[in-house]
C-alpha cells in the first residue's frame, strides 16, 4: 500500500486509548508552553538581560559570547528528556520558540505600552536557527558527546550571523554630538533610561585588542568552547529533574 | 453565616477605603537617598526650565550648574564614571542635545573633586501628560542623585512626534519606526520555521505512545527515513542561509560599525565656587530636632573689595533665603525655597578685610518633610551645601561648605 508522506507513524494503542493519549498530550504540551514561556524567559531576562533588551548593548565582545551561553541550557534539559524519553527531536526549537513568546509579550506590553519605548529599541535577538539545528545535530546522531561538540559548536557560532541581518542596519554611523556613534548609541542617548546609565552598559570591554577589529569570531568561537561544555551540563540537569515514574505506570 | 458576610463586607470596605486614600506617586526616589550623600556629592544651583507648557515636538532646554563637593564622602565611589540623566518616566520626552561646560556630551564622563560645571539639556515632547522631571547624575557605584524638579506638561497627539536623524551616509532615517518592520519580518521567518518544525512532530502521537514504543525496542518506527532527510536538509540549508544572509547584509552596511562606549574628560570651568574672594569655614553645626532648625557657627573672611552678606544657604536642594538681602531670591518655580528661612545673627554687612564669626540659622520644615533631617543617623553625619553671599551690586560669592552636625534632641 502506497503511503504518504504526511501519513503517522505507528503507535501501539487503537480506539480509546488513542483519544486518552492525544489528549494527555495536548494537556502537557500546554502546560509546557506556559512553563517554558515563564521560566525561560525569567531565565534569560535575569541572566542575558540588558544585552537582550537594548539595541545599545549589542556590541561585538561580550553579546556574542553571553547569549548563546545562557540560552543553551533550557534547550540541553530539555531535549534531554524529550530525546532520552521519547524520541522527539525538538526540545531546543520548543524552548526557544516559547523564549520568543514570552519576550514579545514582555517588548510590546512591558517596553512600549507601558514604558513608552518604540520597538524597535527593544528588539530581541533570535536563536531559532541554532535551535534547530542542536535539534537535528542531536536526532541524526542519537549521541550526546557530538551534539555537545558540534551542536552546542554551531548553537553558538550560528548566533551572530542570524542576528547581523536584523541589527547591521542599527550600527551605521552618525555624526551625533560632535562624535561618530552608531544609530544604536543614538537610541540610547535620546530615549531616557533613568535607570541605565551609560557607563553601566558592559560593552567593548576586554582584551580581545591584539586581533584587530575582529573580535566577534573570536567571543563566538570562545561562546562555542563554553556551549560544548554548558550543553552537557543542562544535559545532566535535565535528567537530574525529570521523571517518568507516572508514564510507566500507565 | 452573617458574621462571614458582616466580615466580607467589612473588608472590601476597608479595601475599598484604602485603594481610595492613594494618591499617584510622582517622586523619584530623590528622598530616600542618604542625606548625607545628597548634600556632599553634586551641589546643584541655578537651575532653570526654558518653558512649562509644550506641544508634541516642542523643546524644553534645562540649564544648570553643579559644584562637586571637595568634602566628597568616603563611602561613596569617586565620580570617575558619572552619566548627567533626566528623570522621566519612561521617554516621555528624547534627549537631543546635551552639553557640559559648553561642550557637546554623549557619553559617560569623569568629574573632578571641587570641580565647578555648568550644563544643558534639549529635550523634545514625544508624549502628552504631565510629568515631574528633575536633571539628575547617575554615579557609578553609589547612586542618583537628584537636581531640582519640575513640573511640565506636554499636549497634542502623540502621533504627530517625528524623530529623524541624517546618518554619515546622508540617509535621514526615522527613529521612532526605524528598523522594526526588518527586525519583525526575520523573527517572523524563523518563527514559522521553528514552527513548522514544531508541527511536524506535534502531529503525530508524542508521549506515553512514544514512551511504550522506545521502551519496546520499536525506536526505528519513531524516527522515519523522511524525518532523516528533512534533518539532512535542516542541517546544510538553514547554515547556507544564515551565511548568505549575514554576507549580503555585511556588503548592505559596508561601513557599519561597533558601538561607541567612550569616557569622557571634560575639565572643569574657571571656579565660581570657592574662588578664594570669600572664605568661608564652618566650624560647628547643630541641628534643633524640634525647631528644625540647622545653625552653622561660620567664620567668614571677605577678601573682595565689596561689603557682602550671606544671602542663602542650599543644601541636597533645599535653598534657605535670607529675604532681608534684596538680591538673594529669584522665583523661577522651585518648590523647595523656605524664603524667610535663612537668619544671621550679625546682619550688617562683613566690611572687605573683615573677618567675622556668625551664626548661620537655616530653619524650615523642609527638613524633615525632605528627609534631610536623618542626617544624623547617617553613618557618616556631615552636613554639606553652598553658601551664597552677595555685595551691594548684586555680584554673588558662593563657598562649599562641610561640618560634622551634632544634633540637639531638646
Amino acid at each position: 500500500m502506497a503511503t504518504n508522506v504526511l501519513d503517522i507513524p505507528p503507535q501501539p494503542y487503537t480506539g480509546e486509548k488513542v483519544r486518552l493519549t492525544r489528549a494527555y498530550d495536548y494537556l502537557i504540551l500546554v502546560l509546557a508552553l506556559f512553563l517554558f514561556i515563564g521560566s525561560f524567559h525569567l531565565h534569560v531576562a535575569l541572566t542575558v538581560g540588558d544585552w537582550d533588551f537594548w539595541l545599545d548593548w549589542k556590541d561585538r565582545q561580550w553579546w556574542p559570547l553571553v547569549t548563546p551561553l545562557m540560552m543553551i541550557t533550557f534547550p540541553a534539559a530539555v531535549q534531554s528528556v524529550l530525546w532520552t524519553n521519547f524520541r522527539l527531536p525538538l526540545g531546543a526549537t520548543l524552548c526557544v520558540a516559547c523564549l520568543l513568546i514570552g519576550t514579545w509579550i514582555t517588548r510590546i506590553f512591558a517596553y512600549h505600552y507601558w514604558n513608552y519605548f518604540p520597538i524597535n529599541v527593544v528588539l530581541p535577538a533570535t536563536i531559532m536557527p541554532s535551535a534547530l539545528i542542536l535539534d537535528v545535530i542531536l536526532m541524526l546522531s542519537n549521541s550526546l558527546t557530538v551534539t555537545s561538540i558540534f551542536g552546542g559548536m554551531a548553537f553558538a557560532l550560528l548566533f551572530y550571523p542570524s542576528n547581523w541581518p536584523i541589527f547591521a542596519m542599527f550600527h551605521v554611523p552618525v555624526e551625533y554630538g560632535n562624535a561618530q556613534l552608531t544609530l544604536a548609541d543614538v537610541f540610547g542617548f535620546q530615549y531616557i533610561r533613568a535607570g541605565m546609565p551609560e557607563y553601566l552598559r558592559l560593552i567593548e570591554r576586554g582584551t580581545l585588542r591584539t586581533y584587530g577589529q575582529y573580535a566577534t569570531p573570536l567571543s563566538a568561537f570562545c561562546s562555542a568552547l563554553l556551549c560544548t561544555l554548558m550543553y552537557p551540563l543542562w544535559w545532566y540537569l535535565g535528567r537530574w529533574f525529570a521523571t517518568v515514574r507516572f508514564v510507566k505506570k500507565i | 453565616m452573617l458574621n462571614i458576610k458582616k466580615l466580607i463586607t467589612v473588608t472590601l470596605w476597608a479595601l475599598s477605603c484604602l485603594m481610595a486614600s492613594q494618591n499617584s506617586a510622582y517622586a523619584h526616589g530623590e528622598k530616600a537617598l542618604e542625606p548625607f550623600i545628597r548634600m556632599r556629592t553634586i551641589q546643584w544651583y541655578d537651575v532653570r526650565w526654558s518653558q512649562e507648557q509644550l506641544k508634541i515636538n516642542d523643546e524644553v532646554v534645562i540649564t544648570g550648574k553643579f559644584h562637586v563637593a571637595e568634602d566628597w564622602p568616603r563611602s561613596v565611589p569617586k565620580p570617575d564614571a558619572t552619566y548627567l540623566n533626566v528623570s522621566t518616566p519612561g521617554p516621555v520626552f528624547i534627549r537631543t542635545e546635551r552639553y557640559l561646560n559648553g561642550q557637546p556630551w554623549v557619553s559617560s564622563a569623569a568629574l573632578k573633586l571641587g570641580g565647578d560645571y555648568d550644563f544643558k539639556i534639549v529635550l523634545k515632547a514625544r508624549l502628552p501628560g504631565r510629568f515631574h522631571i528633575h536633571p539628575f547624575f547617575n554615579l557609578h557605584d553609589a547612586g542618583s542623585v537628584m537636581g531640582p524638579g519640575h513640573w511640565l506638561e506636554i499636549a497634542g497627539d502623540s502621533a504627530l512626534f517625528s524623530n529623524p536623524v541624517k546618518t554619515l551616509n546622508g540617509d535621514v532615517v526615522d527613529m521612532e519606526s526605524y528598523g522594526f518592520a526588518n527586525g519583525v519580518s526575520w523573527h517572523v521567518f524563523w518563527i514559522v520555521l521553528g514552527s513548522a518544525w514544531l508541527l511536524w512532530w506535534v502531529r503525530r502521537p508524542l508521549f506515553i505512545p512514544r514512551y511504550k514504543m522506545l521502551q519496546a525496542g520499536n525506536e526505528d518506527a519513531l524516527i522515519t527515513s523522511l524525518d532523516k532527510t528533512i534533518a539532512k536538509a535542516i542541517l546544510v540549508v538553514v547554515p547556507m542561509f544564515v551565511l548568505g544572509a549575514y554576507a549580503m547584509t555585511d556588503s548592505q552596511y559596508p561601513n557599519a560599525i561597533p558601538l561607541q562606549a567612550a569616557l569622557d574628560q571634560i575639565e572643569p570651568l574657571t571656579p565660581e565656587v570657592n574662588n578664594g574672594l570669600v572664605q568661608v569655614k564652618v566650624k560647628r553645626s547643630e541641628y534643633h530636632v524640634p525647631g528644625r532648625a540647622m545653625i552653622l557657627t561660620a567664620q567668614i573672611h571677605n577678601l573682595s573689595d565689596q561689603p557682602v552678606q550671606v544671602g542663602e544657604f542650599a543644601s541636597g536642594n533645599l535653598r534657605f533665603i535670607n529675604n532681608t538681602v534684596g538680591m538673594a531670591y529669584q522665583d523661577h518655580g522651585d518648590p523647595l525655597v523656605a524664603q524667610t528661612g535663612l537668619k544671621v545673627d550679625s546682619p550688617d554687612p562683613i566690611q572687605p578685610g573683615e573677618t567675622r564669626t556668625v551664626q548661620i540659622e537655616a530653619a524650615d520644615s523642609l527638613w524633615e518633610t525632605e528627609q534631610l533631617d536623618g542626617l544624623f543617623r547617617d553613618a557618616d553625619s556631615r552636613l554639606g551645601g553652598l553658601l551664597f553671599l552677595y555685595d551691594a551690586t548684586g555680584k554673588r560669592y558662593v563657598a562649599s561648605v562641610a561640618t560634622a552636625v551634632i544634633p540637639q534632641f531638646n
